[in-house]
C-alpha cells in the first residue's frame, strides 16, 4: 500500500469525522486536516501549485474564518448573578446547579458555555440587548420581564420573609430582594435592620454567611427558578425546555441538587 | 428525525469516497494511458518561466486568469456593499483573545509574510503564484486580527487608501494587459524580455502579473476579513 492509497483511504474517514462531529471546533479542525490530506494528494499527483493553494486557503484561511465565526456564534453566553449553589464563582471556576444544567444544554447544541457574572439588575438588560443568550442566577419564575420569555421552572423553591429579630419590627413589610447577596450579608453583619423576601438559595447563603439570628417565615410555596431568554429566541427556548425535561426525567437534576445544594 | 440528520453527511461522505476512488484509479493507471501534456509544456516553455503552470495561467491562458481576478473583485465589492454597517448600528464587540494567541500571532506573522512573499515573487520559478501567495499573507493578517483585534489593525490603515490601492492593482493588471497595443503588438502579448530561465528576473510579464494578483488578493481578502469580523453575523 503506497502513500497515495493511505491518504485516499483517510480522506473519507476525516470527512466523516468533520461532518458528524457534534463540537463545531473539532469539526472545523477535521475540515482543516481534510484540506491538508487533499493538498498531499495533489502533491503526489504532480500538482504542487494546486497543493499550495489548497493548503493556504483550505487548511489555513478558511479554518481561521470558521474559528472566528465560531467564537461569535458558537458560544452560549449566559449572563448570571452570583448565587452560591446555583451559579457561583470559586477560584476562577463557575459552578452550581444552573451552570451544570446550562452545560448540558450547551453540549447538546454543540456550543461552548461562557458564563458572565454581573449584578442582578444587569442580567435582564444583557439578555434583552442580545449580549447574552440566557439569563440565570436564581431568577424567579413569576417575576415580570417584558420582551423576554421564561423557560420552565427547573427547581421549585419557596419564598421566605426574612426579618432581623432584634433589629426590626415583625410587622414590617418585606420586599423581594433584587440586589447583590454580598451587600445584604454585609448589612446583616453590621447589624442593620433587614426586611426582605428571599428564595431558598439566597436564604441559605445569608444564614450560612451570617451568624445573626433572623426571623424567617415561609410565605409562598408556588415559586420556582427559571432561566430567561430573549423573546425572539424561540429555538433556544424550545431546546432549553427539552433539555430540562430530559435532565429531570433522567434523574440528573436530582443529582445536581444533591451535589450543589445539600 | 435522526435519519434526516444523517442523510446529508452520508451523501457528502459518499461523494468524497467516490472522488477518492477516481483519484486512486488515476494513480493506478499506466503511464501510457495518462493524458499527454507535453505540447502544453512546450508552448509554455517559450515564455521563459521555470514553472509551467504559471506560464500557462499567466501566458497562454491569461484571459481566464483575468476573468478570475474580476470575479474576485466583484465578490469583494459585494461584501463591501452588503455588509456596510447602517448608520448608527453598533459594531460587534471585540472578543478578548488569550495572551497565548496574541503573542504567537506576533511571532508567526513575519514568518507567514516572508513565506507569502516568497511564494508570490518566485511563483514563475517554483510552485505558487499570486493567488496562493496572497492567500498566505491574508491568513497572516487574519491571525493577527484574531490575536490583537481587527479594529486595532484597521485603525492603522485608511479605508479609502486601501480601496484605491485595491482598484489601482486591478487597473494596473488591465494596463499591463493592454500595454502592448501602443507598441503595435496584440493585447496579452508578452512585452518584457524572457531573461535567463531560472533567474529571478525571467519569464517576461509573469512576475509582474503575479505581484499584482498577489497584492489584489491580499487587499481584497483584508476587506472581506474586516467586514466579516466587525459584523455580528447578521446582514
Amino acid at each position: 500500500m503506497n502513500g497515495a492509497t493511505v491518504l485516499l483511504i483517510l480522506l473519507p474517514i476525516v470527512a466523516g469525522f468533520a461532518l458528524l462531529h457534534h463540537r463545531r471546533l473539532l469539526a472545523v479542525l477535521g475540515m482543516s486536516v481534510f484540506s491538508l490530506l487533499l493538498a498531499a494528494v495533489f502533491l503526489l499527483a504532480g500538482a504542487p501549485d494546486v497543493a499550495i493553494t489548497e493548503a493556504a486557503i483550505g487548511a489555513a484561511l478558511s479554518t481561521f474564518v470558521y474559528i472566528l465565526a465560531i467564537r461569535r456564534a458558537g458560544r452560549l453566553v449566559v449572563a448570571a448573578c452570583d448565587v452560591p449553589g446555583l451559579v457561583h464563582e470559586d477560584r476562577g471556576v463557575v459552578t452550581g446547579v444552573e451552570v451544570d444544567l446550562l452545560k448540558l444544554l450547551a453540549r447538546s447544541a454543540g456550543l461552548d458555555l461562557v458564563v458572565q457574572l454581573m449584578p442582578p439588575d444587569e442580567v435582564m438588560t444583557a439578555v434583552r440587548r442580545g449580549d447574552a443568550d440566557v439569563g440565570a442566577g436564581g431568577l424567579l419564575a413569576g417575576e415580570e420581564c417584558p420582551g423576554m420569555a421564561r423557560g420552565p421552572v427547573h427547581l421549585p423553591t419557596a419564598r421566605f420573609a426574612v426579618r432581623r429579630r432584634h433589629g426590626g419590627d415583625r410587622s414590617t413589610a418585606v420586599r423581594p430582594f433584587r440586589g447583590e447577596m454580598a451587600d445584604l450579608i454585609e448589612s446583616a453583619r453590621r447589624g442593620e435592620a433587614i426586611a426582605v423576601e428571599l428564595d431558598l438559595a439566597r436564604l441559605l447563603v445569608l444564614t450560612r454567611a451570617c451568624a445573626a439570628e433572623f426571623d424567617i417565615i415561609r410565605e409562598r410555596e408556588d415559586a420556582g427558578y427559571a432561566f430567561v431568554v430573549a423573546e425572539r429566541r424561540q429555538d433556544l427556548l424550545q431546546r432549553l425546555t427539552a433539555e430540562l425535561e430530559l435532565a429531570r426525567r433522567s434523574g440528573e437534576l436530582e443529582q445536581l441538587v444533591r451535589r450543589h445544594l445539600a | 428525525m435522526r435519519v434526516r440528520h444523517l442523510a446529508l453527511p452520508t451523501i457528502a461522505c459518499t461523494l468524497v469516497t467516490a472522488f477518492c476512488a477516481v483519484v486512486w484509479h488515476g494513480f493506478s493507471l499506466e503511464g501510457s494511458r495518462r493524458v499527454d501534456v507535453s505540447p502544453w509544456v512546450e508552448s509554455a516553455k517559450t515564455l521563459g518561466a521555470g514553472n509551467v503552470v504559471s506560464s500557462i495561467i499567466l501566458g497562454v491562458r491569461l484571459m481566464d486568469t483575468l476573468v478570475e481576478v474580476l470575479v474576485f473583485a466583484v465578490a469583494v465589492l459585494g461584501v463591501r456593499y452588503f455588509l456596510e454597517l447602517p448608520h448608527g448600528r453598533a459594531r460587534a464587540e471585540e472578543i478578548p483573545e488569550s495572551h497565548l494567541v496574541a503573542v504567537s500571532s506576533a511571532i508567526l506573522l513575519p514568518l507567514i509574510l516572508v513565506i507569502g512573499g516568497y511564494v508570490t515573487i518566485y511563483g514563475h520559478l517554483s510552485p505558487g503564484g499570486g493567488f496562493s501567495g496572497g492567500a498566505i499573507v491574508a491568513t497572516g493578517l487574519l491571525l493577527v486580527a484574531a490575536g490583537v483585534g481587527v479594529e486595532r489593525i484597521s485603525a492603522r490603515f485608511r479605508e479609502t487608501a486601501l480601496e484605491r490601492a485595491e482598484w489601482g492593482t486591478l487597473v494596473g493588471l488591465l494596463g499591463l494587459l493592454l500595454l502592448p497595443i501602443p507598441f503595435g503588438r496584440l493585447p496579452l502579448t508578452d512585452l518584457l524580455p524572457r531573461g535567463t530561465p531560472g533567474a529571478l528576473l525571467s519569464g517576461g510579464t509573469v512576475l509582474p502579473y503575479n505581484l499584482l494578483i498577489g497584492t489584489k488578493v491580499v487587499l481584497g481578502s483584508w476587506v472581506i476579513i474586516h467586514h466579516f469580523l466587525r459584523h455580528r453575523g447578521e446582514i
